[in-house]
């Protein structure tokens, strides 16, 4: 199936043109990465709280141990569990740097206010999910809290991860679509 | 997708592969090894500001104006507000005379007219917006060091 697929050159086609035989304007800025980074980042972030999902317990009377037990007994859970959680604020630095950088040389302007649109949906939503880290954590330390656990753990590991995985979906197509801010 | 090989000379291109690429490897290479730093680093051993312990320092602005606003119907209007103008900021901003230079910068990309359109596009040349945008970052940093 795959060699039939590879031989009637779709694969083929779509790695030729978006990859192997794409032209893109020369001499483009080292800070356009920024936004790349920020994906970057993101993923890193995605990648770490993946692996503690496998170990956490969102519930108020385990959560405290159960982050005791990645720091100590897991192999380099310690480094993963920092990483998450220092992760978040080299992120928001990216995600704050390719904004001002959007800000100050106007690439929001026609054809691309929906890019900016996106892109501040985006930075709140970052925003809004460090804070519910945060409450996990401040849960954490305080059993008798206000705020269920569970719906604080729901909203942090799918309602927005779902909502910017939307909003990011967004974001590149309206960049391939008009392209990236050209030097001249 | 956008084809960037229109109206353009070949001298004027490079190949995606592996330009782009590499420039994005080398640049995610140091985004692992500022994480790695951060890892260190944080949290910081010396205060930059005067606040609690569990505030980041992005949130810090919002934190301040909260203990500076009282009235909690006040804080959260103000705090919607902006993030509402934030959001809408292209569309408020959009003036026909910088909307006609990017249509013709669109129709004549590779001349000096274009790149006189893309100039006053910049923040730079616009003085209004330039002074909005400085005195709110320079209100955010202000916030960051007032004592409450």
């Amino acid at each position: 199936m795959t060699n039939e697929i590879w031989n009637q050159g779709i694969v083929r086609e779509l790695i030729e043109t978006n990859i192997t035989r794409r032209l893109i304007p020369r001499g483009l800025s080292w800070f356009g990465c920024m936004g790349g980074l920020s994906l970057v980042a993101f993923i890193i972030q995605l990648g770490t709280g993946i692996f503690l999902m496998f170990y956490f317990i969102p519930s108020a009377t385990e959560a405290v141990a159960s982050i005791q037990k990645v720091s100590h007994s897991i192999p380099y859970g310690w480094l993963v569990h920092r990483i998450h959680a220092v992760g978040p604020h080299v992120m928001i630095g990216m995600v704050l740097s390719h904004m001002l950088r959007i800000l100050f040389k106007g690439i929001y302007r026609h054809p691309r206010e929906l890019h900016w649109v996106s892109g501040a949906c985006l930075l709140i939503l970052t925003l809004i999910m460090y804070y519910t880290g945060y409450l996990l954590s401040a849960v954490n330390r305080s059993s008798h809290s206000a705020i269920p656990m569970t719906f604080v753990y729901a909203l942090h590991i799918a309602g927005i991860p779902l909502a910017m995985g939307l909003f990011m979906g967004m974001h590149f197509f309206m960049v391939r679509k008009t392209g990236i801010y050209e030097p001249l | 997708m956008k084809d960037y090989t229109k109206g353009k000379r070949p001298e004027m291109l490079e190949p995606f592969l592996p330009n782009e690429l590499l420039r994005h490897l080398i640049v995610s290479c140091f985004l692992i090894i500022l994480e790695m730093v951060a890892i260190m680093v944080f949290p910081l051993p010396w205060k930059i500001f005067n606040k609690p312990d569990h505030i980041p320092w992005f949130l810090l602005p919002l934190y301040q104006l909260r203990t500076l606003m009282q009235n909690e119907v006040v804080f959260i209007s103000a705090v919607v507000l902006s993030a509402l103008l934030f959001i809408a900021w292209p569309f408020l901003v959009c003036d026909r005379k910088y909307r006609m230079s990017s249509l013709r910068n669109a129709e004549d990309r590779n001349s000096n007219h274009a790149w006189h359109g893309k100039e006053l596009h910049n923040l730079w040349y616009r003085p209004v917006l330039f002074t909005i945008v400085i005195s709110t970052i320079i209100f955010l940093i202000t916030l960051c060091f007032i004592k409450t």
